[in-house]
């Protein structure tokens, strides 16, 4: 995830005076990387998980306890605002939780609204999946007469001017018409009923997760206060969301209040809530995954430099708070982390630890390895092609009807199938070469994969070798010639046969089939010309393909 | 100057016949020899002064199958404009689409450029999706193109251009730059290379058994070769490039102590993505980016319900691993669902599942798939090598330990750490390696598999992972720029192409 900052901004914030090149190795060591940089503007690419720095002002946050300008949580007072939401009943199944909260005297601009609105959008897409999980609107505080009420509504009742229009629109209009609708529209309307956020006036804040209205929901640069809701389908995401969100705007001046939040059960909760959660962290497991020597003071002051607040319970037991604003800290192993980022991972030595085992290659790549050598020895390329292939080449024009394993959501027909066999990625390949010199003999060695309802994912993945020859003139014998030289020399020369084959790839009376143990594991023979035709291959063709044991070896 | 040899004897002849600038293919084949022969010996000729070899570049294009098949039955947006316009101009979407007999999958380009074009203009009565015909008719400079290409015309005219360069976007079109040789008797040296055409030739070419058992050879002179000539280039067989690379990264894992192991293309999302904490909701599991299978069968099974029980316990809420997982609830729809593994980590945890005693180092160098279209940066295949190391007592600076080693052995010198992230590990870190033109670039992500995702198989030890882009180390060190070129198709590239150590 890329965030956009003005280095000013981002410096006054972390309260620093930095080059870029310090900023770039801090980042670094931080998780996040700088993407492109010019005089005013850098580009910072954020780790997905850490959704807290998902803005300037955590960026910031984040960089100050890293650079010891800082230490340890950031605090940001909440005070009580005595107003209310009031979830009304039958959202359970459509969009159960709501949080809210409130910033006051909050520094606005045209450009950092832009910056609010990229935040929201950002927390939205990963942390809110796509706004399923959770969504964040932003209203002007002022016009809204409370109680807030958070209720079920019939799509025909929905009527509201969305944000950025003037003309009203009801609930279906707006999911079918307008851009965000269609783009969002699905997480609500498979429901009878669509979540809806109103004033004690009956005004429409908004349509969550579709869109805000046009008078409650525009907030510009005159706005000093502001009321943000998170709703969602999980309650812990919806939390989070709405404490990244006001905490940045905290960092922007702004003064936080909370509203109370009624459900229809009758429990009521004040949002947002910052109280740290607590974990515990002992110091040997610090020392046992990361290989570092720390005292118990040493790992409390990289916890710090991290942003979280720690002390020493007793000798080698942390408790670590948590800030309400960090959605990564699900064991104590994520605390380890940030202890060894703290830490400095250019500070880590690398070792190597003395695990003795012996190596080795699985056994059906020693035998590829070898098939491989011998086909060499005989002349032949080798090639190397995608596994993904299309039906034509696999079936339509090989003049089969072999079943294919399917993806649901190809990019391209031309890759949207598993190979099951290698002749038609082969013939496929010599048909586009027919401008390179003659004689071409070609070889791969690779898995094809066939549908199999037995197996546990219901394929079978089988090793095969297929080569060609394609000349001006080509003869079979040569080929079974070559077919004699290899089996022989995989120590198979008294366990083969060959026997006639009548396959419509082939002309007939001029293919075989090759038997081990009295089992069929490959043909051989002169591509017939129609199959030649249907990949446009203007020349003769000879072609041997073979599967090869799974685990390497021929059962006796 | 020396005398001719009888190869630049033969050359010469041609040359001096033809008294003008001739292509060298026209020559190969009056003197049915292969071009690369006749070039060899005209570079020869050239680094003298007696000739003079220029090569001359110039585009081709081909009608790919796609191309092909519009050639016969029609673009696909030509076949929805005459659906529309059969369906009296205005028409539902799906209508159009059906008459058009145009398969889902052609739907959205066939509209997109029937837009594109001014063709059609899409219009929504009452929640349904109309088309309509905006031209009489629809003319497509991409059809011009495909149809002169397929009579076998490879002159473009200019006013096609366009045309032609959308065909090759839309990949209907093939475009290659072809090298073409021409060469000529350098005019300064006309009166030189005359006498020297006309001097004979003297002295014997082979030496025979007979010479030798008669004692004839005594009294022999033996014409002289030049051997100082270019050796032909020929096409006698040998590996692929990349495959000699994935050979060496091979050997280099084995001489390491490493176990080699296999798991399979099609998964379940289960050792694809659940086994390995990935939440159920990730959008990395979603169509985007992850390849589904939905035939024949869309769902596999799980082998083993204890560890499936345990893997659902810690998504749901951590299970006895002390975490607090997802906090959602885990659908065996979900997991049992195919894919095609977008890693090669579930065969990791494949290996540890059937082997779970420390200690033990596995690897893997095998394909994955990510929902790509292919391009000169992306392709919908790639190989992964991954490894994992397990013991007692192993730690972050081991990680970084073993990263290090594996690219010393590739010839990497330095590399540096930064933290990095993954679902599975805690910590995850990425190693950075020094290219000489690339700069720094990341080679090595890795990390310490999660407690939710080893608990589960009853491993308590630390197990160490990465997953390295083996064809991005690859390009980098034959500083190839396009992706598509580890899967080359064109065979005279591949017969040059080579890897050394």
């Amino acid at each position: 995830m890329l965030v956009e900052c003005v280095i000013d901004e981002l410096l006054k914030l972390v309260r620093k005076k930095l080059t870029i090149k310090q900023l770039e190795n801090a980042l670094f060591l931080m998780k996040a990387e700088i993407d492109k940089a010019d005089d005013e503007i850098i580009v910072i690419e954020i780790n997905p998980d850490r959704t807290d720095m998902l803005s300037t002002e955590g960026i910031a946050r984040a960089l100050r306890t890293f650079l010891n300008v800082g230490s340890g949580i950031a605090e940001y007072p909440v005070k009580k605002s005595g107003l209310e939401v009031i979830v009304k009943p039958g959202l359970k199944k459509i969009r159960e939780f709501i949080a809210c909260g409130i910033v006051k005297d909050v520094r606005t601009s045209d450009d950092l609204i832009k910056e609010y609105m990229h935040l929201q959008e950002a927390l939205t897409t990963t942390h809110g999946r796509n706004r399923k999980k959770a969504s964040i609107g932003l209203y002007v505080l002022d016009e809204i007469e409370f109680p807030v009420i958070y209720r079920p509504a019939k799509p025909e009742s929905i009527r509201f001017a969305p944000l950025g229009t003037e003309t009203e629109m009801d609930g279906p209009t707006i999911i079918n018409e307008h851009e965000k609708g269609i783009l969002y529209g699905p997480i609500i309307s498979k429901h009878k009923k669509w979540p809806l956020l109103i004033d004690s006036k009956g005004n429409t804040l908004s349509l969550p997760p579709i869109i805000n209205s046009n008078t409650l929901g525009q907030v510009d640069m005159t706005t000093r206060n502001l009321f943000i809701e998170v709703t969602g389908t999980h309650k812990k995401t919806v939390d989070q969301a709405l404490n990244i969100m006001v905490t940045s705007l905290a960092e922007r001046g702004g003064n936080l209040e909370s509203v109370t939040v009624n459900y229809p059960d009758g429990t009521s909760i004040k949002t947002p809530n910052l109280t740290p959660k607590k974990m515990r962290l002992e110091v040997k497991d610090v020392i046992g995954l990361t290989g570092l020597s720390l005292s118990d003071v040493e790992t409390v002051g990289c916890l710090q430099k991290m942003g979280y607040d720690a002390r020493i319970k007793g000798k080698g037991i942390l408790e670590v708070k948590i800030p309400a604003y960090r959605t990564d800290v699900l064991h104590p192993v994520d605390l380890i982390e940030d202890v060894a980022i703290g830490y400095g991972f250019d500070r880590i030595e690398p070792s190597i630890p003395q695990t003795a085992t012996s190596g080795k290659l699985l056994t059906i790549t020693r035998l590829k390895n070898k098939i491989r050598d011998l086909l060499v020895g005989t002349g032949y390329q080798e090639i190397k092609s995608y596994v993904m292939s299309s039906p034509e080449i696999m079936n339509t024009k090989m003049l089969r009807n072999r079943p294919l394993t399917t993806t649901g959501n190809p990019k391209s027909r031309e890759f949207s199938v598993l190979r099951n066999a290698l002749l038609p990625v082969l013939l496929d390949f010599a048909a586009q070469n027919q401008h390179a010199d003659y004689p071409q003999r070609i070889f791969e060695v690779g898995d094809v994969v066939m549908p199999d309802s037995r197996e546990q994912t219901r394929t079978k993945q089988v090793p095969h070798v297929c080569r060609l020859i394609v000349d001006t003139c080509v003869n079979i014998t040569e080929m079974l010639t070559e077919v004699g030289f290899i089996l022989r020399n995989l120590g198979l020369a008294s366990r083969i046969e060959f026997a006639a084959e009548k396959a419509p790839e082939f002309i007939d009376g001029r293919a075989g089939k090759i038997l081990i143990n009295g089992k069929t594991v490959g043909v051989f023979g002169e591509v017939s010309p129609e199959v030649l035709n249907n990949f446009g291959i203007g020349m003769p063709v000879v072609a041997f393909e073979m599967e090869l044991p799974i685990d390497g070896t021929w059962a006796l | 100057m020396a005398e001719l040899t009888i190869g630049e004897r033969k050359v010469l002849e041609k040359l001096a016949e033809y008294d003008k600038l001739v292509s060298v293919s026209e020559i190969a084949g009056e003197l049915q020899e292969r071009d690369e022969r006749v070039i060899s010996i005209l570079n020869s000729m050239a680094e003298k002064g007696l000739v003079k070899l220029d090569t001359r570049e110039y585009m081709t294009h081909r009608l790919t199958d796609e191309g092909r098949s519009y050639v016969k039955d029609g673009l696909p947006e030509e076949r929805l404009f005459d659906a529309v316009v059969n369906l009296g101009g205005l028409a539902k979407m799906e209508a159009a689409v059906g008459f058009a007999g145009l398969e889902q999958q052609a739907k959205g380009i066939s509209v997109m450029w029937a837009r594109r074009n001014g063709w059609l203009e899409i219009e929504k009565a009452k929640g349904t999706t109309m088309l309509k015909a905006k031209v009489e008719n629809a003319e497509s400079s991409v059809k011009d193109v495909l149809v002169l290409l397929s009579k076998g015309d490879v002159n473009i005219p200019t006013k096609l251009a366009s045309g032609l360069e959308t065909a090759v976007e839309r990949t209907l079109v093939e475009e290659k730059t072809v090298k073409r040789f021409e060469a000529t008797i350098a005019e300064n040296r006309k009166g030189e290379i005359e006498s020297l055409l006309s001097q004979t030739a003297d002295g014997i070419t082979d030496l025979t058994p007979e010479l030798i058992a008669s004692g004839e050879w005594r009294n022999c002179t033996f014409r002289p070769y030049n051997v100082e000539l270019e050796p032909v280039f020929v096409n006698y067989g040998k590996k692929h490039p990349y495959n000699e690379f994935i050979d060496w990264l091979k050997e280099v894992l084995v001489g390491m102590g490493f176990n080699e192991w296999y798991g399979p293309y099609v998964e379940t999302e289960f050792w694809n993505n659940d086994v390995l904490f990935v939440p159920q909701d990730h959008v990395a599991r979603e169509v985007q980016d992850q390849f589904r299978i939905t035939e024949p069968y869309d769902h596999g099974d799980i082998p083993d319900e204890k560890y499936y029980r345990k893997v659902k316990a810690v998504h749901e809420n951590g299970g006895d691993t002390g975490s607090t997982g997802w906090e959602a609830p885990f659908s065996r729809e979900l997991t049992t669902r195919l894919c095609l593994r977008s890693h090669t980590t579930p065969v990791s945890i494949r290996y540890l599942w059937e082997h779970p005693e420390s200690p033990q180092k596995m690897f893997i160098i095998d394909r994955n798939f990510r929902s790509e279209s292919l391009d000169a940066s992306h392709a919908q295949e790639f190989n992964q090598f991954d490894g994992i190391i397990m013991d007692k007592g192993l730690t972050l600076r081991d990680l970084m330990g073993y990263l290090r080693e594996v690219c010393h052995r590739m010839g990497i010198k330095k590399v540096k750490f930064k933290p990095g992230q993954f679902p599975f590990t805690e910590p995850s870190i990425e190693g950075f390696a020094k290219h000489d033109t690339l700069g720094w670039i990341e080679v090595a992500p890795g990390g310490i598999f999660r407690p939710e995702v080893t608990r589960p198989l009853g491993i308590t030890d630390p197990v160490l992972a990465w997953g390295i882009g083996a064809g991005r180390l690859y390009m980098a060190s034959m500083d190839i720029k396009d992706i598509r070129d580890l899967y080359s198709r064109d065979l005279t590239w591949l017969r040059r192409a080579y890897f050394v150590r």
